[in-house]
């Protein structure tokens, strides 16, 4: 992806960069740590025979790293990863590519790797759909199935002995892609989730997010009519009723746009990243092309900078709400309303069906509250271990009786 | 040039003729311009133009020199144009070479005018200094450094950003030289003589798809052209030099709509420029 560049004028360049050190302040503080630039001596246990990785170098008995990036420690195994590196294949990972040769019963494939890929005839469905052994009939008939430029979506099979990647597409998801456009953007922003085929269906769009960095955004297509031999130039021959409608257009470019300006920023990709950038810009009445304008991209900026930030807030919030945690004989908890929250003491309560008990508090305030009840289940469960026969159960109201009559029990510690 | 596949072309001229094209723009959009002035400080004028991921750097350096016999009363001007092989990995070397003469003849058409010097851009005459004796030499050197289509539109606003930041020296010519002897001249080191690019024309390259014509093309709409045809146009509204590009075939009735499409661009894009380009000088002046 070629960069673009933007001219920010002053406020605008001023709100980038406090967003941009909101954005810093917020990542974890271990990633910052490991980061280093050419020439930074990497802290090293000298006595340990410590394997020198890529990107490291020896200096006057220093380890020295010669690249900018990440260092990675693997058992005695010190090396340099860097951010903007080409595509490193996994078994497994969903790719798109763009075919750039036909081989004799093979397709070579250009994936953002250092070397080509290749789909096999063989791990290919048949246009026609029918399991057989590949005759030289089809092997002649390659082109009509894929042909030279043609955008190809497919699976990583595995390597080869000699280092090259083999690609399979043989399920109905997987084959050509056509009516939408192709953006590159570096493979780190694209991690390995459980899902990379992505249907809009508000939008009728389709999304994939190649793990190697290309994504496809395009009109939806049925899934079976991938595969079906196109007859090429007949298909668009009638291409005035043939061209994506505009809304689906309006769609997909907005899509486009949202994925090129998180590119920019370097914000890694998420599904529900780009429809949130996507919809702010619709919400905020934003251009299609002013999307790709300085406004737009502080804007997302900010957005992005004010979504971590909460979120690091919520997160905080939950763990800093102290409870404890009861272990009573399972038969106690029987099967009723389990979520309780106590308003008039700020308190949850949740009782397990496991006989796993949890109560915590809301505030700091209700903390004694929360003490209290605590060991009013210590002083339950050693009520029922002694009496038995009374098995007590352990219900909402039953806590809320007792509590109240259990302000004047002594408790038992 | 990455190739693209039969559906990606489809989408594409799909775009241009429902007026929305991959990036959003309508037919008639530019993409996002960008100027700065001064960058090479040791020539008279410099300029960095981006248009979108295209990226060109336009130089003027002004050399005394001696006018040609048969204008003694007229400077000279060269435009020449180098692609950088950092655009495109084909300009190394000698891959450059058709596509940076079509570039400069291009531009020497637009800027230049004929051959007797009539209908220049740049008023040869205020760069003579002795009558048929000393003159100024301008070359103007186009660098284009990233490659994204529309390489001619944004050669010619580099140049006219350069000309406008470009400051000849005075010159104090002696007097008491004999007239057949070669005059002594001092060049100014601090006086600067502004040029005035008002008359300075803008290129508008109008792609033909399909039916439509687009304005500033990428190079993935530029893979998909039938024809493109270049108008060089003034602030006048008047023509000063016209190109045309690519293997269709145009009636002459299209050539006219074209035309008068590129005459209604152009003056959104002057304007657009000079704007941008008094930002840049008042920039300049703030440092």
């Amino acid at each position: 992806m070629k960069d673009r560049h933007l001219s920010l004028n002053q406020t605008q360049r001023v709100r980038l960069e406090a967003a941009l050190h909101e954005l810093q302040s917020l990542a974890p503080a271990a990633a910052s740590a490991a980061a280093v630039t050419v020439a930074d001596t990497i802290p090293v246990n000298q006595e340990d025979n410590i394997l020198k990785g890529h990107g490291t170098s020896d200096q006057d008995g220093e380890v020295v790293a010669t690249l900018c990036g990440v260092v990675e420690r693997v058992n005695k195994l010190v090396y340099v990863r860097t951010l903007k590196a080409r595509y490193k294949p996994e078994v497994g990972d969903i790719i798109v590519g763009r075919v750039i040769e036909i081989a004799p019963k093979r397709w070579r494939l250009e994936i953002n790797f250092s070397q080509d890929a290749v789909l096999m005839l063989s791990s290919m469905n048949l246009p026609d759909g029918i399991q057989r052994r590949r005759t030289a009939v089809d092997e002649l008939n390659m082109r009509s199935i894929f042909e030279e430029n043609d955008v190809i979506c497919a699976e990583v099979r595995g390597f080869q002995h000699d280092g090259s990647l083999h690609l399979q597409a043989r399920s109905e998801k997987y084959g050509k892609l056509e009516r939408g456009q192709l953006l590159m953007v570096p493979p780190y922003l694209v991690k390995r989730k459980k899902q990379h085929f992505h249907h809009l269906e508000q939008y009728n769009v389709d999304l994939i997010l190649g793990c190697n960095g290309f994504i496809w955004v395009g009109e939806h297509v049925v899934v079976g009519e991938k595969t079906k031999t196109t007859g090429g130039q007949q298909r668009f021959s009638t291409e005035a009723e043939n061209f994506t409608p505009l809304e689906t257009r309006k769609h997909i470019c907005r899509l486009a746009n949202a994925v090129r300006v998180l590119s920019a920023l370097g914000f890694t990709l998420i599904v529900e990243l780009i429809i949130e950038t996507m919809e702010a810009s619709v919400s905020s009445n934003v251009e299609i092309n002013d999307m790709l304008g300085a406004e737009f991209y502080v804007q997302t900026a900010e957005r992005e900078a004010k979504r971590r930030a909460d979120l690091l807030r919520k997160k905080n919030g939950a763990s800093s709400r102290e409870g404890q945690l009861l272990m009573v004989p399972p038969y106690l908890v029987k099967k009723k309303q389990h979520f309780h929250h106590l308003e008039q003491y700020n308190v949850d309560l949740i009782l397990g069906c496991n006989g796993f008990i949890w109560v915590c508090d809301m505030n700091y305030v209700a903390w004694e509250i929360c003490n209290s009840l605590a060991r009013l289940y210590e002083y339950l469960i050693s009520q029922a271990i002694e009496c038995p026969s009374q098995s007590v159960q352990v219900t909402n109201t039953f806590v809320k009786n007792l509590w109240r009559g259990f302000m004047r029990v002594p408790c038992a510690k | 040039m990455v190739g693209l596949s039969e559906g990606e072309k489809h989408f594409i001229r799909g775009g241009i003729t429902q007026d929305l094209r991959t990036d959003g723009r309508k037919r008639l959009q530019f993409r996002a311009l960008s100027v700065q002035t001064g960058v090479i400080p040791q020539a008279n004028g410099s300029a960095r133009v981006r248009l979108g991921a295209t990226e060109i750097i336009a130089s003027v350096k002004a050399e005394l020199g001696k006018p040609s016999i048969l204008h003694p009363d007229k400077g000279k001007v060269s435009i020449f144009v180098d692609c950088s092989p950092t655009a495109e990995p084909m300009f190394e070397g000698r891959g450059s070479e058709e596509l940076s003469a079509e570039l400069s003849v291009s531009l020497q058409r637009c800027l230049l005018g004929g051959k007797s010097g009539a209908g220049a851009a740049i008023d040869l005459s205020s760069l003579i200094v002795v009558e048929g004796k000393v003159c100024w030499d301008l070359y103007i050197d186009g660098l284009v450094v990233s490659s994204d289509g529309n390489l001619l539109d944004a050669l010619a606003a580099a140049i006219k950003v350069a000309l406008s930041d470009t400051g000849i020296p005075k010159v104090n010519v002696s007097v008491n030289a004999a007239s057949d002897e070669e005059p002594e001249v001092d060049v100014s080191d601090e006086e600067f003589l502004q040029f005035d690019t008002s008359s300075v024309p803008v290129i508008i390259t109008l792609t033909k798809v399909g039916r439509h014509y687009i304005v500033d093309a990428n190079s993935e709409e530029e893979s998909q052209m039938s024809s493109a045809v270049s108008v060089s146009v003034n602030r006048h509204g008047q023509i000063c030099g016209l190109t045309k590009r690519g293997g269709a075939g145009l009636d002459p009735s299209v050539i006219f709509d074209m035309i008068s499409v590129a005459k209604h661009v152009s003056q959104q894009f002057i304007s657009l420029l000079d704007s941008e380009i008094a930002a840049a000088e008042a920039e300049e002046a703030e440092c």
